[in-house]
């Protein structure tokens, strides 16, 4: 895994797509590694008494999900310094999360990353995510 | 609805709680450790040497092991009593929503959350976040219902009172619009259906036309008296009079008159951007529908297009048109 | 008998409510009092007014209205269809009312929690039950559910057939704002727009930016409609209608006449602009100010072309030349910053201005205001009417 320098980066450049088939595993393991223990991210009945079918990803693994598929891109040595994040409709087990982005600004050694999640709802996450990149 | 003198009194009530700090700071129960971090990698799919191989850390830019900044908040999350949920509220953040639940205000939607990292987090750092309430909108009508926008800021800082980042969190507390109409009970579940495209109502003058659509037919009305061709169908021909019609399969060929690109707002059942697409067919009529296979930048008015017979998941089928290849 | 409309009505009485996001009140609330104050501000009391006429659209019954005001006994009910075009056409249908003899004073009035209710930005959808759903599922299923989505489909042609450019578009909308920067009635109020506000607000529906569309507004308004020889003895100078019409042209949809052969263009405003102008012996060249229906920035091109301020495909150049401005333009425009920037009252405040203009009291008040010219919604079976000063 090589990290991405900041002069290899041009605003427009596409990441590759990135589709998690959503299961209750990583709904279920995603809250509890974040240590977010809302009876909604595990508890079948209290999903569907908030008027949802099933269990829903938390933001903390949303949040998790994006990062990841921007460091992925951008290699281990970019450092992600902050993120913006408008929250869109639930993500549930059996619906697949398609995770796409595009650069959108590169300035003084920093590069800014538009990442949309979408699923059978419509649009999960929208979220720009910033990250510092070596050789500017 | 609320009478005005007790809005008033709400918003006062609420409105205090603006600056104030949700409680005392809140340490996290564990320093930053790896078993907790490989839990999160293990979900997320994270591979990066960085937060999983010491000897590979070693060598980055951080000099050992840190936890993926997305990570920041987990450290200092409630954990296990959060299942019991907080019907009894445990901190100001909790009394502010009570205050407003009680009020009708009940729904609670998360609408945005912005976080900055000041640095990563290293093994053995103790992570305290110190939270406010930052800010209370006016009262504002969203899709969702009417409510309030609460803004709250955590301030996150280390073992030695360094800031380590921040986090704002913006939630809508409000009050539901109607239940949305109660899901189709012909397969007996409770569950809400799928969002799908709006269909049509069908009657006389256009259920064949759809039922056309059914049999993969983009059909086109002809009128029987003075064979002029309409859409959309309508009983009688506007030209001659007559009420006798038949139909003609159109080959789909045309090309683009109009079009918009549809951005919002976005509703469910559809992908956006729409490229919303008014086409003149070759047969001489003119036939809304939408454009797909075609970055929506790259439209033109006076565009080939050819017209196919598009199913969604739930059998409902329509005309959807594509870029035309000229030399067909 | 009269035999044409021209100075048989005159409006007398304005009323308005404040212009809020979240009125906090019931519609009727609003609608009561926007006739109430019209009626105080006429100087006549509720027993007056002996007709009530209203959009099919407005949730506040006539007689729950004049119930609610203490009206008492009225002669005339009546209501309009299609939503903005029904602005003038209600004083149109007053106007028929008091040239006839039917009615001695009727009040035209719409109020409507347009923000906290429901709003027509979010759309139609399959449940509405109406004559014309059919007409609708035409374009549902592929996703124009919102007025933006239609209006855009003209727009787009028209742009593409004129060369008008986004920047063009931008003329309407940073005129309105301007006047709405001085008019503390409206949401605007000293909240000016800039150049670079406007073309980097989010793309609602292709080429139409957010500062293109209208507002959303909860509130209402309403106006006093009598004959020249009671309006003589009222207190506000009137303004006499000298021309009012409405029309619907052939293969007219609502909002989505998109299978005439150029749509471009507005036939039925054609036609108002054609009627009103007959009626009243003015042209385009005798009119000093105008409320243009401004639902969405470019329609106020279409109109400017029906009416004759300038030829077809050339209001792009009309309004680049500062033409809509109080300060000194040819056709001070929206000076109460429209329903881009004052609200959205379905076009009712436009009357509301327009009587302003007449009387010499709007908050961007031109020098000359013999007569001045009001529309009403565009793609739309619409109306327009022209006033004057009482003679």
């Amino acid at each position: 895994m090589t990290t991405r320098s900041f002069s290899s980066v041009d605003t427009g450049e596409a990441l590759p797509p990135l589709d998690i088939e959503t299961t209750a595993a990583l709904v279920v393991g995603g809250a509890l590694a974040s240590r977010d223990y809302t009876p909604v991210h595990h508890d079948r009945a209290a999903a569907q008494a908030q008027g949802l079918p099933d269990v829903f990803m938390n933001i903390l693994t949303t949040n998790g999900l994006v990062g990841r598929y921007v460091t992925d891109w951008a290699g281990p040595d970019a450092v992600v310094t902050g993120v913006k994040v408008k929250l869109g409709g639930p993500n549930m087990p059996g619906d697949t999360l398609k995770i796409r982005g595009k650069v959108v600004a590169a300035d003084d050694g920093r590069v800014d990353v538009e990442v949309t999640g979408e699923n059978s709802w419509g649009n999960h996450v929208t979220a720009t995510v910033t990250v510092a990149l070596p050789g500017a | 609805m609320l009478s005005a003198e007790k809005k008033k009194e709400l918003e006062e009530a609420i409105y205090a709680f603006v600056g104030k700090p949700i409680g005392p700071p809140f340490t996290g129960r564990d320093v930053v450790n790896e078993p907790m971090i490989r839990q999160w990698c293990d979900a997320m799919g994270e591979t990066s040497p960085n937060y999983l191989d010491a000897v590979a850390a070693e060598k980055s830019p951080h000099g050992g092991i840190v936890a993926p900044p997305m990570m920041l908040q987990a450290w200092v999350m409630q954990g296990w009593e959060m299942h019991e949920g907080y019907d009894e509220p445990k901190n100001e953040e909790h009394r502010l929503h009570k205050l407003l639940t009680d009020a009708g205000y009940e729904g609670v939607l998360g609408t945005d959350t912005e976080q900055s990292f000041s640095r990563y987090l290293r093994l053995g750092d103790a992570v305290t976040a110190d939270t406010v309430i930052e800010h209370i909108s006016e009262e504002k009508a969203t899709g969702a219902g009417v409510g309030y926008f609460i803004t709250t800021r955590a301030t996150f800082t280390d073992q030695n009172g360094a800031e380590l980042g921040w986090m704002t969190f913006r939630v809508l507390k409000f009050i539901p619009n109607q239940p949305q109409q109660a899901a189709s009970d012909d397969d007996g579940a409770a569950q809400p259906a799928k969002p799908a495209r709006i269909k049509p109502p069908m009657g006389h003058d256009n259920s064949w036309w759809w039922q056309a659509c059914t049999d993969g037919k983009i059909q086109i009305q002809r009128c029987g008296g003075c064979e002029k061709l309409r859409h959309p169908p309508r009983p009688m021909c506007g030209a001659c009079g007559s009420m006798e019609w038949d139909a003609v399969e159109s080959s789909g060929r045309g090309t683009l008159h109009t079009y918009t690109v549809i951005h919002y707002p976005q509703f469910p059942g559809y992908e956006f951007p729409i490229i919303a697409a008014l086409v003149d067919l070759e047969e001489g009529v003119r036939m809304m529908s939408s454009i797909s296979g075609c970055d929506y930048e790259k439209v033109e008015i006076g565009m080939p297009l050819q017209g196919v017979i598009h199913e969604d998941e739930d059998g409902f089928a329509l005309p959807i048109f594509r870029p035309r290849e000229d030399s067909q | 008998m009269p035999t044409t409309l021209k100075n048989e009505a005159v409006i007398v009485g304005i009323g308005q409510t404040k212009y809020t996001k979240n009125s906090g009140v019931s519609e009727l609330a609003l609608a009561s009092e926007a006739v109430r104050n019209a009626i105080d501000d006429a100087g006549l009391v509720p027993s007056d007014i002996d007709g009530l006429t209203t959009f099919l659209l407005d949730n506040n019954d006539e007689i729950e209205v004049a119930r609610s005001v203490g009206i008492g006994d009225i002669k005339l009910f009546s209501r309009i269809g299609y939503g903005g075009g029904a602005a003038t056409s209600i004083v149109h249908q007053a106007t028929m009312a008091i040239a006839t003899g039917t009615c001695d004073y009727v009040v035209a009035y719409r109020a409507l929690n347009g923000r906290s209710g429901q709003r027509y930005s979010q759309g139609v959808s399959g449940d509405i039950v109406t004559s014309d759903l059919i007409h609708w599922s035409w374009y549902m299923p592929w996703g124009l559910l919102t007025p933006a989505s239609w209006v855009a489909m003209f727009t787009q042609r028209y742009m593409h057939e004129y060369g008008a450019k986004a920047e063009d578009l931008g003329q309407v909308a940073l005129a309105m704002r301007n006047h709405a920067v001085n008019n503390p009635d409206a949401f605007f109020y000293e909240r000016p727009l800039s150049e670079e506000d406007y073309s980097t607000a989010r793309m609602i529906c292709e080429p139409l930016r957010l500062y293109d569309c209208c507002q959303e507004t909860d509130g209402g308004c309403a106006v006093v409609i009598t004959s020249p020889e009671r309006a003589r003895d009222l207190r506000h100078p009137g303004a006499q209608i000298r021309g009012v019409a409405c029309a619907a042209a052939a293969e007219q949809e609502q909002m989505t006449s998109f299978y005439r052969d150029d749509i471009t263009t507005l036939p039925e405003m054609d036609q108002v602009a054609e009627q009103i102008y007959a009626q009243s012996g003015l042209g385009p060249q005798d009119i000093d100010a105008a409320v243009i229906y401004d639902a969405f920035s470019s329609i106020v091109f279409f109109q400017l072309e029906s009416f004759g301020f300038c030829k077809v495909g050339e209001a792009k150049d009309f309004v680049q030349e500062g033409n809509l401005s109080a300060k000194g333009g040819r056709l001070p425009t929206n000076t109460h910053g429209g329903q881009l920037s004052e609200a959205y009252i379905h076009g009712v405040n436009g009357i509301v201005e327009g009587t302003r203009l007449i009387r010499g009291t709007s908050a961007n008040q031109p020098e000359r205001n013999d007569h001045v010219l009001v529309t009403s919604g565009v793609g739309v079976p619409t109306s327009g009417l022209i006033l004057g000063q009482l003679t």
